[in-house]
C-alpha cells in the first residue's frame, strides 16, 4: 500500500487526459484518460473497434486528437507528428511492423537517428546482447518472418531510449517460444523503469506481464486498476456487453439441428493448401459451424482456398456431391458459395461506390441485374430489400458506402454475400471492428440464415462469438483440425485450450 | 567473398552485365566496333541522359514521377543560349540553370508533397507551363549562333577521349551515389519510397524529403540544359521534348523500381548509357537507325516484365514457404508427441 | 434543393461553367470566334485527342494509365498507307487490318499490365517506343520516303469527298463526318461506362481490385480489355487523321500523349482509379480545344505556344481541387466533431 502511495506522488511518465477523436460522424474516443508511472506495464484489453489502436496512434502523433491533453513527465506535449512523439521519448511498436522492406535490418533500426553511425552501432550491439537477440543485421527486411520483424521494431524502440514504449498486439503473430522471449524483454524493460502500454486480446497474457490493466469499450475506459485486484472472470465480465445490449440480441431457446436426418451440403476431405493441411469436415444445411483458433492458425487460408483464392495442394471439396475443388472464384460463386472476408476494407468494400453498387457487385456475373445493361431499378430493389431486412442505417442507396459506420458497412458486405442466394455462406470474423448494437444485428442475421436452411461456416477469433452462435465447432491449430465439438461441448475453456493446442493434450497426459 | 556475391546480386549489376553484353554482341556483328574510342563515345554521348536520369532517380526513389524534366532542360538550354548570345560568363549560365531548375523543383515539390496532387498530373501541368515559358523567353525563335567559351567546352576532351562534361557528370554521379547510399539523410529518399508510413513513424519528414528530391531533380535537369546548349549550340523551342521518357526508361533499365524504394545512381547512369548508345550500336550491327525505337521498346518491356515476374515469384514463394512451414511445425510437433 | 446542391458539387458542373466562360470571354473579345464552322474546325483539328481520351478514361478508371495510344495513331496510319499503296489492298480492308493490328498491340500491353503485374506506366512507356518504332519500320517497306507520307487516297468527285476521304473530309447535314463519329463514340463510350455491367466492373476494379475479385469479377481480363479498347480508339483516330490529311505517315499523333492524359485528368478522372465520367472527359477536351482555338484568334497568342495556358489551367485546377477537397474534409470534421 505504501508502495502505491509513493507511486502516486511521483509525476507520471505519461499522462493522457480526456482524449476525444471522431472520424466523420463516428466518435471513436469519447474522453479517455490514462496515467503511467515509471516501470508500469498497462495492459489494455478490449474488443475490436474499441478505439485502442486509435488512442495509441494519437499518443504517437500519427493522428491528432480532437480534444484532450498528453503530458510526458508532467509537461504537456503537443503531439503534432511522430517526430514530436519520438523526441518526447515515446515509441510505438505497431500492430503491423512498419519496416523498410528493401533495406537491411541494420539500416532499418538506425534510420532516422542523428548521432554518428559508429556510436549507434555500438549501442545497437549492446541492446542486442542485453536482450539476447540473434539476428543477422545484413539481412533484408523483406526476408524476415513477422516475429523477426517485431524484434526489429522492439530494437528500434530500445534504440530510441524510449521512456514510454507502446506494444500494439505484439504477440498476435508470434509462436509460443517467441512470446516467452518477448515477455522476458518486457520484464527487463520494466526493471529499467520504462513504462509500457501493452495491447492484447489474450487474457492469459494480462496476468503474466501486467502491473495494471484497463478495459476499453466503445471509446471509453470502463475498468482499470492494478492487476492484483482482478481475476480472469472479472475481466471476462468486464469485456462482455452490458445487460441491455445482451437483451437486444434477443435469442430464443436453442433448437438443436437434426443431424441424423440431414445430408451434408458441403464435404471437405483431406484438403491441403498453403497454410493448412489435411482438413476434413462436413457442413450441414441449417447449421452454423464455427471454426476457432488463434490468428495465423491457417483458418483464413483454409476458407479463402475453398473460395478459389489460392491453390489447392491436395484433397477435395464437394458441394451437393459435385466436386468443386480448385475452381476459380467466379465459378464457386455460381455453384452456390459466398464469402464475407475478414478484412472488410481490403477485400470487402468498394469505398467510393454507392450502397447499391456494393450490395449487387457479386451479381454482375448473373443476369439478375440485366444482361448487358445494368438494371438500376432492380439493383436498388435488391439493395433496399437487404437494407430493410438488416435494419441498415442509411440515408439513400446512392450514398457512398465509405460514409457508413463500420457496422452498417459490414451489413452491406453480408448482404452482398447473400445476394447470390448461396447454399453455403462463409463468414470470416463477421463482427470484427463493429459496435455492440451492430453485432447484435449481425447475430440475428446469422440466425435467420440458419433458419432459412443456409449452411453457415464461421471463422472467429472471438471465442464468445463461437460459443453463442455455433451448433458445432472445430478448432484449427497450426494448420490442422485438432478438435471437433458438438453444441453441448462448446465452452470458452475447451475452445481456448484447443486453439492453443494445450488443454486437450494435458488432459490426455495427466 | 560475401561482398562480391552481394555485388552480383545488386540490381544495377545486371544492368552493367546487360550493357557489356550489348557491346559484345555488337562486337561480334562488327569487329570494328570494339575499339576504345567507340566505347568511350558511347559513354560521352550519354552525358545529358545521365544527368537527367540521376536527377529523376531521386524523385522515382521516393515513389513519385516528374515528366517536366524535358521541358526544364529545354528552358535552361534556351536561357543558356541567350546568355551566351549576350556575352555572359559560363558562371552566370550555370547559376541561372541551377536556379531555374531549383525553382521548377520547388514548384513541383510543393504541388506534389504539400498539396498532395498526384505527381504525374502535376508535373504534366508544369511541363506545359515550362514549354510555354520557353516560347516566351525565346520569342518562339530558335536560339543559335552563339560562340565563345561555351562552344569551346562543348566537345572538349579532357583525357583519353573522355569529354570534360562526361567526366564532370561521372563526378556528379559519384557524389549523388554516395549521398544516397552512405549518408544518413540520403537514405531518407529510399526510406520514403520504400514505406512512407514507416518513414513517418521514425520521424522522417515525407514532405521535406520529396521536396528536396524534386529540387535535386530540377537542378540536374537544369545542368543538363546547360550541357545541351553547349554541345549543340542551337536550341529549338521543342528542345528536350520526350527526353523525360528516355530518362525514365534509363532509370527502369538501371534497376530503379517505379514504385520507389529500390535502386541506386550507378544503375541510373548505366541505364542512361544503354539508352543513348542503342542507335550507335545499331549502326555497327548493320541495322538502320530506324530500328532504334523498336529495339528500345522491346528491351524495356522484356526487362520490366522479367523483373516484375521474378519479383512476384520470389514474394509468392516466400509467402508459400512461410505458410507451409506453419503446418510443417505442426506435423513435427504432432509427430513428437505421438 | 438537395439535387441542386449536389449538381453544384459535381466536377462536370464546374467544367461547364468554365466552358461557357470561355465562350463569353472569347466571343466578346472577337466576334469572329463565334463562327460555328471555325469552332467545328478547331474540334476536327483536335479530334485525335478528343477520341482517344474517351477510351483512355476507361483505362484510368480501372487504375491504369495508357501513354502508348498516341504512338498507335502513327502505326495504324502507316499500316493503312503501306497496305493500300504498296500492297495494293482495298483501302477498307487495309483499315480493318490496321485496326486489328492496333487491338493486338493494346492486348499485348494490357496482358503485361493485367497478367504480369507490371506497372502500366512502364509497360505503355515501352509500348510507346515499340509501336512508334514499328511504325517507322513499316514505313520503310514503302516506296514512298518515310518523311513524305503516303498520299493520294481515294477519292474526290468534283467538290465532294467520297470513299475513304469522306471519313475525314466529308460532311453530313453541314457537319463534318469527324464530328459525327466523335458524337457516336461519346454516346457509345458513355453507354459502356455508365449503363453496362462492363462499365460497372471497371469502376469496381478501380476502387478495389481485391474486393472485385471476391465478387467474382475476372479483373485481369477486364483490365486487359481496356487497353485493347483504347488502342482501337487510337486506330480510329489514326484512320481519321490519314483520311483528313490525305497522308499516311508513321509519326502522326506523336506528341499527343500528354494532351490525352491532360484531357482525362482535367475531366475529373481519378488517376488512382474508381472515379471519373465520360462527360467530364468530353468537357475537358472541348475546354482545351476552345482554348487552343480562341487564344490565338482573340488574344494573338502564338499557335506554337499553347502549352503554356493549358499547363497553367491544369496546374491551377488540380491544385484548386486538392485544396478545396482538403478544406471540405476538414470542415466536415469540425462540424460533426
Amino acid at each position: 500500500m505504501t508502495g502505491e502511495m509513493k507511486k502516486q506522488n511521483q509525476p507520471c511518465t505519461l499522462s493522457v487526459k480526456d482524449i476525444t477523436k471522431s472520424f466523420g460522424t463516428n466518435a471513436v474516443l469519447k474522453g479517455v484518460s490514462i496515467d503511467l508511472h515509471a516501470g508500469d506495464v498497462l495492459v489494455l484489453i478490449g474488443g475490436n473497434g474499441a478505439g485502442k489502436s486509435t488512442l495509441m496512434k494519437i499518443i504517437m502523433g500519427i493522428y491528432r486528437a480532437d480534444g484532450g491533453e498528453i503530458c510526458i513527465d508532467g509537461k504537456a506535449v503537443n503531439m503534432t507528428n511522430p517526430s514530436a512523439a519520438l523526441a518526447a521519448g515515446v515509441y510505438m511498436v505497431p500492430q503491423e511492423p512498419m519496416l523498410f522492406p528493401n533495406m537491411t535490418v541494420e539500416e532499418n533500426i538506425l534510420m532516422g537517428f542523428h548521432e554518428s553511425s559508429q556510436e549507434l552501432k555500438k549501442r545497437l550491439a549492446k541492446h542486442m546482447e542485453e536482450l539476447g537477440f540473434k539476428l543477422n543485421l545484413q539481412r533484408k527486411a523483406n526476408t524476415l518472418s513477422i516475429a523477426e520483424q517485431q524484434l526489429v521494431e522492439i530494437l528500434r524502440g530500445m534504440m530510441r531510449e524510449a521512456k514510454v514504449l507502446i506494444l500494439d498486439e505484439p504477440t498476435s503473430a508470434l509462436t509460443f517460444g517467441e512470446v516467452q522471449a518477448l515477455f522476458r524483454v518486457v520484464e527487463d524493460l520494466k526493471s529499467k523503469g520504462i513504462s509500457m502500454i501493452y495491447i492484447t486480446h489474450r487474457l492469459t497474457e494480462v496476468f503474466e506481464i501486467a502491473t495494471d490493466v484497463a478495459i476499453m469499450k466503445d471509446g471509453v475506459i470502463t475498468l482499470r486498476g492494478p492487476v492484483g485486484e482482478f481475476d480472469k472472470e472479472m475481466l471476462i465480465r468486464g469485456l462482455l456487453p452490458t445487460d441491455a445490449e445482451m437483451q437486444e440480441s434477443g435469442r430464443t431457446a436453442y433448437v438443436p439441428v437434426p443431424y441424423d436426418k440431414l445430408k451434408p451440403v458441403m464435404e471437405v476431405r483431406n484438403l491441403s493448401g498453403y497454410g493448412f493441411s489435411n482438413i476434413s469436415f462436413d457442413l450441414y444445411p441449417g447449421e452454423i459451424l464455427g471454426i476457432a483458433g488463434v490468428v495465423g492458425a491457417g483458418r483464413t487460408e483454409l476458407i479463402s482456398t475453398i473460395f478459389g483464392r489460392d491453390k489447392v495442394l491436395g484433397g477435395t471439396v464437394k458441394l451437393d456431391g459435385k466436386d468443386i475443388t480448385g475452381l476459380p472464384t467466379a465459378r464457386i460463386l455460381k455453384e452456390g458459395i459466398n464469402f464475407v472476408p475478414e478484412d472488410r476494407h481490403y477485400h470487402g468494400l468498394f469505398k467510393i461506390r454507392s450502397i447499391s453498387s456494393n450490395t449487387t457487385s457479386a451479381l454482375l456475373n448473373t443476369d439478375e441485374i440485366g444482361r448487358v445493361e445494368i438494371n438500376r431499378k432492380r439493383q436498388n430493389e435488391i439493395s433496399q430489400k437487404y437494407v430493410d431486412e438488416f435494419r441498415t442505417k442509411i440515408v439513400s442507396l446512392e450514398d457512398l458506402i465509405g460514409s457508413l459506420s463500420g457496422g452498417n458497412q459490414q451489413k452491406v458486405v453480408i448482404a452482398r454475400s447473400l445476394s447470390t442466394n448461396p447454399k453455403v455462406v462463409i463468414l470470416d470474423e463477421p463482427t470484427r471492428g463493429i459496435d455492440a448494437a451492430a453485432r447484435g444485428d449481425v447475430y440475428n442475421i446469422i440466425h435467420q440464415l440458419k433458419d432459412a436452411g443456409v449452411a453457415v461456416l464461421m471463422v472467429s477469433s472471438d471465442i464468445e462469438e463461437v460459443v453463442e452462435l455455433a451448433d458445432r465447432a472445430v478448432t484449427v491449430f497450426q494448420g490442422r483440425i485438432n478438435g471437433e465439438f458438438g453444441h453441448d461441448e462448446i465452452t470458452q475453456d475447451v475452445l481456448t485450450g484447443a486453439s492453443f493446442g494445450i488443454a486437450q493434450k494435458k488432459a490426455v497426459s495427466e | 567473398m560475401n561482398k562480391i556475391k552481394d555485388l552480383f546480386k545488386a540490381r544495377w549489376m545486371s544492368s552493367l552485365v546487360f550493357l557489356i553484353l550489348l557491346f559484345l554482341i555488337t562486337g561480334i556483328a562488327d569487329h570494328n566496333f570494339l575499339t576504345y574510342s567507340n566505347i568511350i563515345n558511347c559513354f560521352n554521348t550519354a552525358t545529358m541522359y545521365t544527368l537527367l536520369a540521376i536527377g529523376i532517380a531521386f524523385v522515382i526513389m521516393t515513389g513519385e514521377i516528374d515528366v517536366s524534366i524535358g521541358a526544364t532542360l529545354g528552358l535552361t538550354a534556351a536561357m543558356t543560349g541567350l546568355i551566351a548570345q549576350s556575352g555572359g560568363s559560363i558562371g552566370k549560365m550555370l547559376l541561372v540553370c541551377v536556379a531555374v531548375g531549383a525553382a521548377v523543383g520547388v514548384v513541383n515539390g510543393m504541388g506534389v508533397a504539400f498539396f498532395g496532387v498526384p505527381s504525374l498530373i502535376f508535373t504534366l501541368g508544369t511541363n506545359g507551363l515550362i514549354r510555354g515559358l520557353i516560347y516566351i523567353v525565346t520569342d518562339g525563335r530558335t536560339v543559335e549562333n552563339f560562340g565563345g567559351p561555351i562552344a569551346y567546352y562543348g566537345n572538349k576532351e579532357l583525357f583519353g577521349q573522355i569529354t570534360l562534361y562526361y567526366a564532370l557528370t561521372i563526378l556528379l554521379v559519384a557524389v549523388a551515389h554516395v549521398l544516397l547510399t552512405r549518408t544518413r539523410k540520403g537514405k531518407y529518399f529510399i526510406a520514403v519510397g520504400d514505406n512512407p508510413g514507416g518513414a513517418n513513424l521514425v520521424g522522417i519528414s515525407v514532405f521535406r524529403t520529396k521536396l528536396i528530391a524534386y529540387i535535386l531533380c530540377g537542378v540536374f535537369a537544369g545542368i543538363a540544359g546547360y550541357v545541351f546548349a553547349s554541345k549543340y549550340r542551337q536550341v529549338m523551342t521543342v528542345a528536350g521534348n520526350g527526353y523525360e521518357m528516355t530518362a525514365i526508361a534509363a532509370c527502369v533499365l538501371g534497376g530503379i523500381s517505379l514504385s520507389g524504394g529500390l535502386g541506386n545512381m550507378v544503375g541510373a547512369a548505366i541505364g542512361a548509357v544503354i539508352m543513348s548508345s542503342i542507335s550507335r550500336l545499331l549502326v555497327f550491327i548493320g541495322l538502320p537507325s530506324d530500328y532504334n525505337n523498336t529495339i528500345t521498346g522491346v528491351m524495356l518491356i522484356v526487362i520490366v516484365v522479367v523483373d516484375s515476374l521474378t519479383q512476384r515469384r520470389s514474394i509468392e514463394m516466400s509467402r508459400r514457404k512461410r505458410l507451409l512451414s506453419r503446418t510443417a511445425v505442426g506435423a513435427a510437433k504432432g509427430g513428437d508427441e505421438a | 434543393m438537395k439535387a441542386l446542391k449536389k449538381l453544384f458539387h459535381r466536377w462536370e458542373f464546374f467544367l461547364v461553367v468554365f466552358l461557357v466562360l470561355e465562350f463569353v470571354v472569347f466571343g466578346s473579345a472577337n466576334p469572329k470566334f463565334l463562327r460555328v464552322n471555325s469552332i467545328m474546325t478547331s474540334i476536327v483539328n483536335y479530334i485525335s485527342v478528343c477520341i482517344i481520351s474517351l477510351f483512355v478514361t476507361l483505362v484510368m478508371i480501372t487504375g491504369g494509365i495508357d501513354i502508348q495510344a498516341a504512338s498507335i495513331i502513327g502505326l495504324t496510319s502507316i499500316i493503312e498507307g503501306v497496305l493500300w499503296s504498296d500492297a495494293g489492298l482495298n483501302i477498307w480492308v487495309a483499315v480493318v487490318i490496321a485496326i486489328v493490328a492496333a487491338a493486338v498491340c493494346g492486348a499485348l500491353s494490357g496482358f503485361f499490365v493485367a497478367y504480369c503485374g507490371v506497372q502500366p506506366m512502364v509497360v505503355t512507356l515501352g509500348g510507346s517506343f515499340l509501336y512508334s518504332g514499328l511504325a517507322l519500320l513499316i514505313s520503310g517497306m514503302s516506296a514512298t520516303p518515310a518523311y513524305q507520307g503516303i498520299s493520294g487516297f481515294p477519292a474526290k468527285v468534283g467538290k465532294t469527298f467520297v470513299n475513304f476521304r469522306f471519313l475525314g473530309k466529308g460532311e453530313l447535314l453541314g457537319i463534318p463526318m469527324q464530328i459525327w463519329i466523335y458524337l457516336v463514340l461519346i454516346l457509345l463510350c458513355a453507354w459502356i461506362l455508365h449503363r453496362t455491367k462492363y462499365g460497372e466492373r471497371l469502376y469496381l476494379i478501380g476502387v478495389n481490385q481485391q474486393a472485385a475479385e471476391y465478387s467474382g469479377i475476372n479483373t485481369r481480363l477486364v483490365i486487359m480489355s481496356t487497353y485493347v479498347l483504347s488502342a482501337i480508339s487510337a486506330a480510329l483516330a489514326g484512320t481519321l487523321l490519314t483520311s483528313n490529311m490525305n497522308s499516311a505517315k508513321y509519326n502522326h499523333g506523336s506528341g499527343y500523349t500528354l494532351a490525352i492524359i491532360t484531357a482525362v485528368v482535367l475531366g475529373g478522372t481519378l488517376n488512382t482509379g474508381g472515379k471519373g465520367s465520360i462527360l467530364g472527359t468530353v468537357l475537358a477536351s472541348l475546354i482545351i480545344c476552345i482554348l487552343r482555338y480562341g487564344l490565338p484568334l482573340c488574344f494573338g497568342v502564338s499557335t506554337q505556344n499553347l502549352d503554356l495556358p493549358v499547363g497553367i489551367i491544369l496546374v491551377l485546377v488540380v491544385l484548386g481541387r486538392e485544396i478545396a477537397g482538403q478544406h471540405m474534409i476538414s470542415s466536415l470534421f469540425k462540424k460533426r466533431g
